[in-house]
């Protein structure tokens, strides 16, 4: 779960927070798009340490680490598969143990690709993009809602949970299909609260007149301003490159002959 | 100047036996504070919902009678043009908040009705200012507690400018300094902006020194309406769920006891000066 | 005694402190009114008494038993918490079944269930509804069968979480007389409230909780009479209490929560100025 903690919105005021949600959204769509298109190790290693030095500059650094470290099983597994199979093909330890680092590592850029797009973005600023990117507005409407009410609905849940403890109710004992059936007195007044919310937050939206007009405003905009355009411009350079290199057939790993030995083909 | 006029109004909900308000007759004129009472059940909320277009537009059922708001037809103007001469807050604080900040959440009934951005920031300021409640602007609801919910809940009424406001057991969740501090508010704002208030409400001692007029609706109908120390005199509130203040109790127990004491006082303020001012006669 | 608290502390996963540091002790047979502002860590005090929250230091002991060496369910069967919203917390397609619920957990055969379930809907007048959905009951109704629940048990602890929320004052009449039934039954109990008018009416202990400590402990007169100390836990005084204290200085007497021995004092003090 702590694999979670790095999709958080965690306020800040730096650089990298003022930046419009929809480049940010861009370049995190192409880092993921490098790594998906490079198995070489170098260029690896130089998307995790860039994505570092963004999430340094956004100080967001502990709850990316959690990311990291929550996906440090998936990347364990991923290096034990990629050993295996590779190691069978060329029975070279430092090759197989080589090319196994280069798919974990690059599963780790997968994962936290988005990360920073996540930790930098307010939910707000989330709806406003999808409605930027020409979402009907009950959809972000949706979207924000479920985000504002998760935390109250994880308070009901313990509040029921603690209410049903007290009528005798065992949530951690006994054999799995009992405890399933003991989820239906938790399971069941949540429900109707969230059915009861649900009217008089339709009441509320009523009289607040939700979908009065068609032609709906908004208090925010999103602005691309001078900062978006350098940062885009930069990493549109760099990601044409990192294309470009590929295209062309490069290896960058071939180019420290240490690397060389260790990556043949 | 009247701005709500009720005749003749019965409501039925959709599947129900019974009417859950019948033949109710109702003036309010602009600038009153209205106290609506009664037992659990009796029709309050109904009553509430008819003067702001829930019903008929949001609840169906079977409905004769008229309600007229501003002027306008309830049954026959859409709840959209209503909300802006007639505003609600409801009892739960937390189930009138959609939005993720204060801000967006004041903001969240204009947006909804189209108005330009200019329009919408300016208003959002006023009413911010209006009720103090600049430094919470970028606050998530859920951080906040009952009664900043509950002032968060008005303000974003308010942007709609409306000139009336119906406020439905506003401090059920709240504390009573709370409570207290929500009372305030709302007459503070009723008198800045010259506003109409019905409030529907358990907690009659901390309203009866403010309001002019007491509204009871029991078993669907309005039984009285009319001053507050008439009904407290010539009725047995207890019998309909309304709780009786301490200092209008005291009042009619020191009338028994006391020659020329003929007062009935709604508020300790009121109750020290009838006190001093027959001290004083000696 | 009933129930014990040695000095615990307790704060929550937030870091919030909710308990810094309290000692009470609730003897058999008593009624408990706990009072303080929203945090002050009434309802924090609640759940340690069925052991739903264990102590982070201090100890808590019901009837003699660590909490920490029994389950929730134990200490359950001893201690009946009733919460704020119990309302929210049925799920059982009949009323029979919500109020047999517990019992069944408890290991109770079927027989002694029925007669225990039939016993709670008839002390809260809920017999006609035994084969209704819960749903389906009105507020005050709900509220009734939420006490109906932990009544069927018969712990001999009985805590409420603001019993008067939202209520009016007939609804709020039928529970202090339920209140006084459960205590002649020789039952303790320990409710949270910020219903000053309902506590200076039912007279029970008082204890004053403010930022996580006890900041008074003992008779109504004495605490809902002193607005200084109610003040310093950001509680509004009985409105009586705010009367005699606005007449201080005409000598009148201030430690009166009746409005009736009120009404003897004004009117004293009143015929003796006009003589």
């Amino acid at each position: 779960m702590s694999l979670f903690e790095g999709l958080r919105f965690r306020p800040g005021n730096t650089f990298i927070h003022r930046l419009d949600p929809r480049v940010k959204l861009l370049v995190s769509l192409a880092l993921l798009t490098t790594a998906i298109i490079y198995v070489d190790i170098l260029v690896v290693a130089s998307l995790l340490a860039l994505e570092a030095a963004l999430v340094f500059a956004a100080k967001v650094g502990r709850l990316w680490s959690k990311t990291l470290r929550g996906s440090i099983p998936l990347a364990i597994l991923v290096f034990v598969i990629t050993f295996i199979s590779q190691y069978s093909r060329e029975p070279q330890l430092l090759v197989a143990a080589g090319y196994s680092l280069a798919y974990s590592l690059r599963l780790i850029v997968f994962l936290s690709s988005f990360s920073l797009f996540f930790l930098t973005t307010s939910p707000d600023e989330i709806a406003l993009t999808l409605q930027k990117l020409r979402l009907p507005y009950e959809y972000s409407f949706a979207f924000v809602s479920a985000i504002r009410f998760t935390p109250v609905m994880a308070e009901e849940l313990k509040t029921v949970m603690d209410a049903q403890r007290s009528r005798g109710l065992e949530l951690d004992k006994g054999p799995f299909t009992k405890r399933l059936r003991n989820l239906v007195p938790v399971l069941v007044p949540l429900l109707v609260n969230v059915i009861r919310r649900s009217y008089e937050l339709a009441e509320a939206m009523e009289v607040k007149c939700f979908g009065a007009s068609k032609k709906r405003t908004s208090l925010r905009v999103l602005e691309i301003k001078r900062n978006d355009v350098i940062f885009l411009v930069a990493a549109t350079g760099l990601f044409i490159l990192a294309v470009s290199v590929k295209v062309m057939g490069l290896e960058p790993v071939k180019s420290i002959p240490y690397l060389k030995t260790l990556f043949p083909s | 100047m009247s701005v709500i006029e009720v005749s003749g109004l019965t409501f039925t909900y959709a599947g129900a036996k019974s009417p859950a308000i019948m033949d109710v007759n109702l003036e309010v004129s602009e600038g009153e504070f209205i106290l609506i009472v009664g037992p659990s059940g009796g029709g309050k909320s109904t009553l509430c919902r008819c003067l702001n277009g829930l019903i008929p537009h949001f609840y169906e059922g079977e409905y004769t009678g008229s309600v007229t708001v501003c002027g306008l037809k309830v049954a026959d103007t859409p709840t959209h043009i209503l909300s802006q001469h007639i505003g609600m807050v409801f009892q739960n604080p937390q189930n009138q908040l959609f939005s993720l900040s204060v801000e967006a959440d004041i903001a969240f009934p204009l947006e909804n009705l189209g108005l330009p951005r200019q329009e919408i920031r300016q208003r959002v300021d006023e009413v911010l200012e209006l009720l103090n409640l600049q430094h919470l602007k970028d606050r998530s609801p859920f951080e906040l507690s009952g009664g900043q919910q509950q002032k968060v809940a008005i303000a974003s009424v308010l942007a709609m400018k409306p000139k009336i406001i119906l406020l439905d057991e506003p401090t059920s969740f709240l504390d009573p300094l709370s409570a207290l501090h929500l009372f305030e508010t709302i007459d503070y704002v009723r008198k800045r902006l010259g506003l109409t208030v019905l409030m529907v409400e358990h907690r009659v001692d901390l309203a009866a020194a403010r309001t002019t007029r007491i509204v009871l609706v029991s078993g669907g109908r309005v039984v009285y309406d009319g001053g507050l120390r008439n009904f407290f005199s010539e009725y047995e509130p207890h019998a309909y769920g309304v709780s009786v203040p301490r200092v209008v109790q005291l009042s009619m127990k020191v009338g028994k006891l006391v020659k020329n004491w003929n007062t009935l006082c709604l508020s300790p303020e009121e109750f020290e000066m009838e006190v001093r001012r027959r001290v004083r006669r000696v | 005694m009933s129930v014990e608290f040695r000095n615990v502390h307790y704060t929550y996963m937030s870091n919030v402190e909710a308990l810094r540091g309290v000692d009470l002790v609730f003897e058999r047979g008593e009624v408990v009114a706990l009072m303080g502002e929203n945090g002050s860590g009434k309802t924090t005090l609640l759940k340690h008494m069925n052991g739903l929250l264990k102590p982070k230091v201090g100890k808590v002991l019901v009837e003699g038993v660590e909490t920490t060496s029994a389950s929730i369910a134990e200490l359950s069967q001893k201690v009946g918490l009733v919460f704020q919203n119990a309302e929210d917390m049925f799920f059982e397609s009949t009323v029979y079944n919500e109020v047999a619920f517990a019992l069944k957990n408890f290991g109770y055969e079927e027989e002694k269930v029925r007669k225990r379930v039939e016993w709670a809907l008839r002390f809260f007048e809920l017999e006609q509804y035994k084969d209704q959905s819960p749903f389906l009951l009105s507020g005050g109704e709900k509220k009734r069968l939420a006490m109906a629940i932990i009544f069927a048990w018969s712990p001999s602890i009985i805590c409420l979480d603001e019993p008067t929320i939202g209520q009016d004052s007939i609804q709020k009449e039928k529970m202090m007389h339920m209140i006084k039934m459960l205590n002649m039954q020789g039952r303790t109990v320990v409710l949270a409230s910020h219903d000053v008018e309902f506590i200076a009416d039912l007279k029970p202990r008082v204890v004053v909780l403010s930022r996580g400590k006890v900041l008074a402990d003992g008779k109504s007169q004495e605490i809902l009479t002193d607005g200084g100390l109610l003040k310093k836990a950001s509680l509004l005084p009985p409105q009586l209490v705010s009367i005699l204290e606005r007449l201080g200085d005409l000598g009148v007497q201030r430690k009166v929560l009746d409005v009736d021995v009120a009404a003897g004092i004004i009117a004293d003090v009143l015929r003796h100025e006009l003589i």
